[in-house]
């Protein structure tokens, strides 16, 4: 059977006769009808579609330029870079964070200078 | 890159194997595949998608995805084409799940637009019947609906089809067969609620 629906559909594209693949098939007439009516049906429903003439020549310039977005551009990137910069953001957040706490001296320099301050 | 779409190369002439290789490094070579798949991409993504607005944001999404990444590509027996489609296949799902939603038959507008210009008392008629022909498709699994449109669409082989889907030729027709299968089903079922609803 999937043979036959291939052969019709191959017979159909090719504007062949498909009458003699049907008769030396089991296929009931009836079932044979519907299907050729359902593939031609689909043959004038599902045609080309060209793109707006604009719209092609936009899209040229824009690759020619390679104006792609900058999230379209990290999108095409492996996801070690996407994890490497997720934790750079964190980093920069947290570094951010403790020296709005701490005014202008990260921890660390802090600690230094509770060290060095009894000298 | 060198620079872009110049014509000191007959890329014309060149298969696709050959300027894939020089589209890694060569800004023109790239220009002759989207010359080559434009048309091909956008019809997929507009059947797909049911609107050419979504059809041309995905399609050039899909064309800066592709070069993007063309650095990095590596014919493992999958063909440049078959790659290509299977960007697309992942934008246009990934576009689905954001929506959250499936748009049924926002395909009235290519309806309309493809039978404009025929006899008006056929137009009605024929209009219905394309109409519910597309929503069945679009009611079908996914994977169906791509089938569907390779082969009606672009008029691809079987075998060009499964390098695109990643399943053998029999796997194909095997799947052809059901979803023709299942078309009908979905036909029947529209056509009996038409039915319903025009008695209720």
């Amino acid at each position: 059977m999937q043979d036959l629906l291939d052969a019709i559909t191959t017979g159909l594209q090719n504007g062949d006769r498909v009458d003699s693949a049907i008769a030396q098939s089991d296929l009931p007439q009836e079932d044979a009808d519907d299907f050729v009516e359902m593939i031609q049906a689909l043959q004038s429903a599902l045609t080309p579609q060209e793109p707006r003439e604009a719209f092609a020549a936009d899209l040229r310039a824009e690759l020619k330029k390679g104006e792609s977005s900058f999230l379209e551009r990290l999108r095409g990137m492996p996801a070690r870079v996407h994890v490497a910069a997720f934790l750079a953001i964190c980093f920069g957040f947290v570094l951010f964070a403790l020296r709005r706490l701490f005014g202008s001296e990260t921890p660390q320099e802090m600690q230094e200078e509770a060290v060095v301050t009894p000298l | 890159m060198k620079n872009p779409f110049s014509s000191r190369v007959d890329y014309k002439a060149l298969d696709d194997t050959e300027l894939v290789a020089l589209a890694k490094e060569d800004m023109d070579a790239f220009g002759e595949l989207y010359e080559r798949y434009l048309q091909k991409i956008y019809s997929y993504v507009f059947y797909r998608t049911g609107n050419a607005h979504d059809a041309e944001d995905l399609t050039a999404k899909v064309f800066f995805r592709a070069l993007s990444h063309i650095g990095a590509y590596v014919d493992k027996g999958v063909p440049f084409q078959a790659w290509l489609y299977r960007i697309a296949h992942n934008l246009v799902a990934n576009w689905h799940r954001d929506q959250g939603r499936r748009k049924i038959i926002a395909l009235d507008e290519y309806v309309a637009h493809s039978l404009k210009s025929e006899a008006p008392d056929r137009l009605t008629e024929e209009r219905e019947e394309q109409s519910q022909l597309l929503q069945a498709v679009r009611r079908l699994p996914e994977d169906r609906q791509q089938l569907l449109l390779l082969k009606f669409v672009e008029q691809m082989s079987n075998a060009e089809i499964g390098a695109i889907m990643g399943r053998t030729e029999g796997a194909i027709k095997s799947l052809y067969h059901r979803t023709l299968l299942a078309l009908r089903e979905e036909m029947e079922m529209l056509q009996n609620s038409d039915l319903n609803r025009s008695e209720g």
